[in-house]
């Protein structure tokens, strides 16, 4: 019987072979480890800076809803007849404005909830997506509603001579502060908005 | 001198075998044309189709409000009866939004062309994202302040004294209502690019 044999020089234990390749695998997970923690910790601050935005906008948003629901004001001069009123009602789009404000307010109250688990799970992309989404829809209803309770407010100080609409502004003088305080506050929820989808989508990006 | 040996036994098969079997520690996966190259790209192209399709809406939506002049065939001596998207300061600003948001589409364009032909670069598509937002508010906002003021010439306002004046300028006010509804339009396309660039943006 013959055997094929060979004789091998033995020379550094093989000890320290197997070590190194060890080290090559170690390094590649560890950089893989590293690789989502780095992702995860930034994600995780605009993930914290977009609940804070939306805590601010809620803020606002009521306010600007609150405000142009109590913008009321009476005149203290009357006729037989009439007495000189105005509020938010006599206006379908103010009547509009509060209705979408506060609609738009409640839908930050329920998305806070998603921002938490965006907050907690940084590097989900299910969440951030569903709030790119409805954030995307609710900037279209804030931002229709700010802009036609702004052109009535502009309507309500200027006026137009060649439609012979007077501006009221001049006599219900606190009436139209409100009013346009209020549109103020919606534009600036606009702003807010628009972060928003921003923060969502640099969040949502791949590496 | 004495050298460390061993004696092995080297066994029947070929080492390229023995070779074929050893387990592989990295493999490179090609990503270029993977599924997610595919479908980003399909969604580049739904994005420039529904880009062409907004530049249709927000142009139409502009020139038909500038082209709403109507005058009306009586007149007296010292006053002749018109009605013109200039005599409205909303109208105005509607105009001036809209041919801004139509040039801003055009030059959109190569943007959306390049995530066509790179459909996994981030960099295009995030930029088309942000600035689509911006044009998405502004073009939200001349379309509704222009329709707070065509429901107000449709329906006027008795509180304030304010008539509607569509009953005498017909014509005005189906024009200028049209390029409302297109400004809307113009909307809708909009938000779908904001999702689009969304949804490609993600990771897997």
């Amino acid at each position: 019987m013959a055997k094929e044999s060979t004789t091998i020089d033995v020379g550094e234990p093989s000890t320290v072979t197997k070590s190194s390749s060890h080290v090559v695998v170690d390094e590649k997970q560890k950089k893989g480890i590293v690789a989502a923690a780095a992702g995860g910790g930034y994600k995780r601050g605009l993930a914290i800076f977009d609940f804070l935005l939306r805590l601010a906008a809620i803020g606002i948003t009521i306010g600007a809803s609150s405000v142009m629901f109590t913008a009321e004001e009476t005149l203290p001069f009357f006729t037989q007849f009439l007495q000189f009123q105005a509020g938010y009602d006599d206006f379908p789009t103010f009547q509009f404005f509060v209705i979408s404000i506060a609609i738009v307010a409640s839908y930050l109250v329920l998305s806070l909830p998603f921002s938490i688990v965006t907050i907690v799970r940084p590097l989900a992309v299910a969440p951030r997506l569903i709030l790119l989404i409805s954030d995307t829809m609710v900037l279209t209803l804030t931002t229709a509603a700010a802009a036609a309770a702004a052109a009535i407010v502009y309507l309500a100080h200027n006026g137009n001579s060649n439609t012979n609409w007077l501006p009221i502004c001049q006599q219900f003088g606190d009436f139209c502060q409100a009013t346009s305080t209020a549109v103020v506050a919606a534009s600036i929820s606009v702003v807010f908005f628009i972060l928003l989808i921003v923060i969502s989508a640099v969040a949502l990006k791949r590496h | 001198m004495k050298n460390e040996s061993t004696i092995i036994d080297v066994p029947a098969e070929s080492s390229s075998a023995m070779k074929g079997k050893a387990p592989l520690i990295g493999v490179a996966k090609d990503h270029t044309t993977s599924g997610s190259g595919g479908y980003k790209r399909g969604l580049s192209i739904f994005d420039f189709l529904l880009r062409l399709a907004a530049i249709v809406a927000a142009s139409v939506a502009a020139g038909t409000m500038f082209t709403s002049d109507e005058t009306l065939p009586f007149f007296t001596q010292f006053l002749q009866f018109q009605a013109g998207y200039d005599d409205i300061p909303t109208f105005q600003f509607f105009v001036i939004a809209m041919s801004i948001v139509s040039g801003y589409l055009v030059l959109s364009l190569p943007i959306s062309v390049v995530t066509i032909v790179r459909p996994l670069a981030t960099a295009p598509r995030l930029l088309l994202l942000v600035l689509d937002t911006a044009a998405l508010a502004f073009n939200m906002a001349a379309a509704s302040s222009a329709a707070a003021i065509s429901y107000l010439a449709h329906n006027g306002n008795q509180n304030t004294n304010w008539l509607p004046i569509c009953q005498q300028f017909g014509d005005f006010c189906l024009k200028s209502s049209g390029a409302v509804v297109s400004s809307f339009v113009a909307v809708v396309f909009f938000t779908i690019l904001v999702v689009l660039s969304g949804v490609a943006l993600k990771r897997h």
